[in-house]
């Protein structure tokens, strides 16, 4: 079963409109809930006068954040510094040079004053939708506006508005990781030092179904109830039980199907746990359901990260030192720096550098708060490698593979200790890169330049190899029972999202206990059922997930075998397991491990008869690395005349481990690809600098991918094997975006290069690569 | 307030409602099908495609008060029984689908793009027939493979066009 491209098991629910996703959802008495926003990146918050709104037909309440402080409760706290990468019982920022880490408690509503345009300033509870809207427009809000700064570079800057009082030049932390001193040392007699500064765009989750959510309280066990997408249910259990000041058993979070996650649906947001308040302010539970233009100014975003990056080569190409400047937008409130942790770990990527340094700013800035999006920090480090290797060949008169050769990790070398202390156990660098090459013709590129021109267009070629260092949430659970009736059940602390888990753990099951893929029904997203758990994000699912349904599986084996040995009346050493059948070979006998079950559940357990269950339960704490790794080579055409570029052709080869699904598998780097050519080419997320006003609010004018997007594709998987799990998995969602917008810019830049060498913004819009063209400074481009 | 009858998948359906009920509210709140989603509010996204008296369209945009005695179906109508249409088929062999929330509208947008015979089922010709529908988890690629694949079970000679060269 591992490694058969079985169609999806969960599709056909989906395909016939029987998907459960929050909005389907409906409970008995049922109010509604809508939210004002702020229409100011940044205001005082002078008054709220919700006289008039309160009046309106139908409204419950309207509630404003004091009404929240005063019935006792706190704000959310996201746990914005996570687990280190390698030693996971310590935070990964530590020793900020602003003197401490800032958290700042999220409140559902603000009371002081509104910090970015879309920031939920009062909710309205009515006994409709459209009362409770309207509602909204009836509260009075007296601000007072501030200046505003929305860049991470500008809001570091001198005499510029501070966002919180805790954090001074709206640094929420600094560090400075490795041995800075020892570099610039190397820097000074290096042959070769290039500098550069990358502006990695800000980017919109756009999971297709919009956020939604319903509160439910029970009065009387003061106990709280949250039916809402998510990335995993545990943590925003976790979460809304330090909000509400409650303890855990008081608190039930239910996940349904989820349209999408690609990193921000793991946090908590504000209007989850305004519904819970509101539930138990109203006496009846209450539903919110987001709009699209409501996600565009409060989905947590991704990326928006700058990167100062600074390489010092010796005379042949190769890397001597990196010393990087990182600063990341943190947003208006401190909701996660897993990207800044992620992309500083993998920052020196597959090559071979001695020394590094990175120097990392947290920005706290008046725009919606960011997180973790697919790769999370890891497409920006390829971003900020992959093409500080190419201008370097071309500065130094070298071949762009050549140079990268020159550098890669060898696979003698490994097991290879980077110098951000990321240790990789395998991966075939080079190999993987000349098989990209083949696979996108590289050699016979200068022929088809030729033809391009010769029409008037200019073609360009890029390359890229990628690592990634997978972490995430170090704890995970599974139980895997044993039913009578023919059911595998399976409950787990992971939650799909699009991810296709009912299959492949089924696959996965099916391999270990000799049972039918069909027979196996997993279960998740319910912290009534669920022990514990970390959701799904940073390929930890099957890594995680998967280890432990072998483990589980092999304790029900042994238990079952046992037990086989008892009802057929032979030795248990002497039983022969095929394909879920224990058989003797003494009395001609065979079980079925459900025929066991049954058993069990008549008999008990031989160890313990009131024990009427075949399951088992398999726990994981702790850092379970597994590098994917691989290559990959864009190859596109620009029209010089328009400005509009086409991707003519992309390879890629991936080292993913062991495919549990191929077929899944390659939709998963198909979707990242997807992602990454659109933050590359169209998904621009602008914000007026001077206001804060956001200007790419609705899908008419933030650009995400459309039918067409992706070109022909030559993909390839290839496996070297680690030995850090035994699936030897080492994770499929991130490989399609972590090293593609470094080869897209990579080409962008190739096919370019008679216009200029200064980096290309991004995304590269007709409008700017035309521009580009044509010597036009955007930012001096009244539009 | 106005009362309004359709046939949402071969059921008369009479109900009534605001005068600004629009259609995808009335399939989901009023119909209970909730099959049909809502990925937008500009009419974008194509996550609430249904067939309007055999035609695709956006049920968000529509006020179901204006197609009052229509004919509607739904991804849920589209099935006979256990036996899915060759859309819907073809989306799950085709692993078309991955958090499935896009799904409903896609193959009812493709199902009206089959209903006849396609001229042509070039890449171009298909970016067409999904430009109103947005996917943000496959890329499009195994939908488009999902549209090819739904075609040559619909026709199966225009898979013989492929494999003769044709396309």
């Amino acid at each position: 079963m591992i490694g058969q491209p079985l169609p999806r098991l969960e599709d056909h629910r989906l395909v016939t409109g029987n998907g459960r996703y929050s909005d389907d959802i409906n409970v008995d008495g049922q109010v509604y809930a809508a939210f004002l926003r702020s229409p100011h990146a940044h205001a005082i918050i002078c008054s709220i006068n919700t006289r008039l709104a309160s009046a309106a037909p139908g409204v419950l309440a309207v509630l404003i954040g004091q009404d929240y402080l005063d019935a006792g409760f706190q704000g959310l706290d996201h746990v914005p510094n996570p687990a280190d990468a390698v030693d996971w019982t310590r935070p990964a920022f530590t020793d900020s040079l602003t003197g401490g880490v800032f958290n700042q408690l999220h409140l559902p509503l603000p009371v002081d004053k509104v910090r970015h345009v879309g920031e939920p300033v009062a909710m309205v509870i009515a006994t409709s939708v459209m009362a409770a809207r309207n509602a909204c427009e009836l509260i009075d809000v007296d601000y007072e506006p501030l200046e505003s700064v929305v860049e991470a570079d500008d809001a570091i800057k001198k005499d510029k508005p501070l966002l919180w009082e805790g954090a001074a030049h709206n640094l929420a932390f600094q560090v400075q990781i490795g041995d800075r001193s020892a570099v610039q040392e190397i820097f000074k007699d290096a042959a070769h030092v290039l500098r550069r500064e990358f502006r990695n765009s800000r980017i919109v989750g756009c999971q297709m179904e919009p956020r939604a959510a319903i509160g439910i309280y029970d009065a009387a066990h003061d106990s709280y109830t949250m039916i809402s997408g998510s990335q995993g249910a545990h943590r925003q259990k976790m979460c809304l039980v330090s909000a509400l000041r409650t303890t855990p058993e008081k608190v039930r979070v239910i996940c349904p199907d989820v349209g999408g996650g690609f990193g921000p649906r793991s946090m908590v947001n504000v209007e989850q746990l305004a519904v819970v308040w509101g539930a138990r302010h109203v006496g009846c539970p209450v539903k919110w359901t987001g709009d699209r233009s409501e996600a565009f100014v409060s989905d947590y975003q991704g990326r928006d990260q700058i990167v100062r990056a600074a390489f010092a080569f010796d005379a042949q190409g190769r890397i001597l030192a990196i010393d990087n400047e990182w600063i990341g937008n943190v947003g208006a409130h401190t909701v996660s720096y897993v990207p800044m942790s992620n992309g500083s770990r993998i920052m020196t990527t597959v090559y071979d550098v001695p020394v590094a340094s990175v120097h990392i700013s947290g920005v706290l800035t008046n725009t919606v708060p960011t997180g973790p999006y697919r790769g999370a920090g890891r497409p920006e480090a390829h971003h900020v490698m992959e093409r500080m290797l190419d201008i370097a060949a071309r500065e130094m008169g070298m071949d762009r593979v050549e140079i990268r050769r020159r550098n890669l990790v060898q696979r003698k070398q490994l097991p290879y200790r980077t110098p951000m202390g990321l240790t990789y156990d395998s991966g075939t660098f080079e190999a993987n890169m000349d098989r990209a090459l083949l696979l996108a013709d590289w050699e016979g590129f200068e022929a088809r330049r030729a033809e391009s021109q010769a029409a008037g267009r200019l073609r360009g070629i890029g390359l890229a190899n990628y690592i990634e260092g997978p972490v995430g949430a170090p704890r995970e659970w599974v139980r895997v029972s044993v039913l009578p009736e023919g059911v595998i059940d399976v409950a787990a602390g992971t939650q799909s999202q699009g991810q296709g888990h009912a299959t492949t753990f089924a696959q996965v099951v099916s391999a270990q206990l000799g049972v039918p893929a069909t027979s196996v029904r997993l279960r998740t997203g319910d912290t009534a059922f669920v022990k514990f758990g970390g959701g799904s994000h940073s390929d930890r699912s099957m890594r995680l997930g998967g280890t432990l349904l072998v483990e589980a599986s092999a304790m029900i084996l042994e238990k079952a075998r046992d037990i086989a040995s008892r009802i057929l009346g032979d030795e248990a050493s002497e039983l022969a397991f095929v394909e879920g059948q224990y058989s003797s070979a003494k009395s001609g006998r065979s079980v079925s491990l459900f025929d066991v079950a049954a058993y069990v559940a008549q008999h008990g357990l031989p160890q313990d008869p009131q024990i009427r269950a075949l399951d088992a339960e398999a726990e994981f704490a702790g850092r379970m690395p597994a590098h994917p790794t691989g290559a990959a080579v864009c190859e596109l055409e620009v029209d010089p005349d328009t400005g509009d570029v086409e991707l003519l052709h992309y390879s890629s080869i991936d080292d993913v481990g062991q495919p549990i699904n191929p077929l899944i598998l390659e939709g998963q780097v198909h979707g990242g690809l997807a992602q990454g050519i659109g933050q590359a080419f169209s998904e621009g997320y602008y914000v007026d600098r001077l206001s804060g006003q956001v200007l790419s609010g609705s899908y008419m004018d933030y650009g995400v991918p459309r039918a067409g997007a992706v070109p022909p594709l030559s993909l390839e998987f290839t496996e070297d094997p680690t030995t850090g799990n035994p699936l030897r998995v080492k994770g499929g969602g991130e490989s399609g975006i972590t090293p593609a917008t470094a080869a897209i810019f990579n080409a962008l830049a190739d096919a370019l290069s008679e216009f200029g060498h200064d980096e290309i913004p991004m995304p590269a819009t007709p409008a700017v690569v035309w521009g580009y063209i044509h010597h036009i400074d955007e930012a001096s481009n009244e539009f | 307030m106005v009362v309004v009858e359709l046939q949402v998948n071969g059921e008369r359906v009479s109900r009534q409602v605001d005068d600004n009920t629009l259609l995808v509210d009335f399939l989901r709140q009023g119909c209970g099908l909730t099959g049909t989603h809502v990925g937008c509010d500009t009419s974008q996204c194509g996550a609430c495609t249904v067939s309007l008296n055999g035609v695709a369209v956006k049920s968000c945009s529509v006020l179901v008060a204006q197609v009052d005695g229509s004919i509607v179906k739904t991804v849920e109508g589209l099935a006979q029984g256990e036996q899915l249409h060759p859309v819907q088929a073809a989306f799950v062999r085709c692993h078309g689908l991955q958090c499935g929330f896009c799904t409903p509208g896609m193959i009812m947008a493709v199902e009206y793009f089959l209903r006849h015979r396609p001229v042509s089922l070039d890449d171009e010709a298909i970016n067409t027939a999904l430009e109103g529908n947005i996917c943000r988890c496959t890329g499009y690629v195994n939908i488009i493979k999902a549209v090819r694949s739904a075609a040559y079970e619909m026709y199966p000679d225009l898979a013989w066009d492929v494999s003769e060269g044709g396309q």
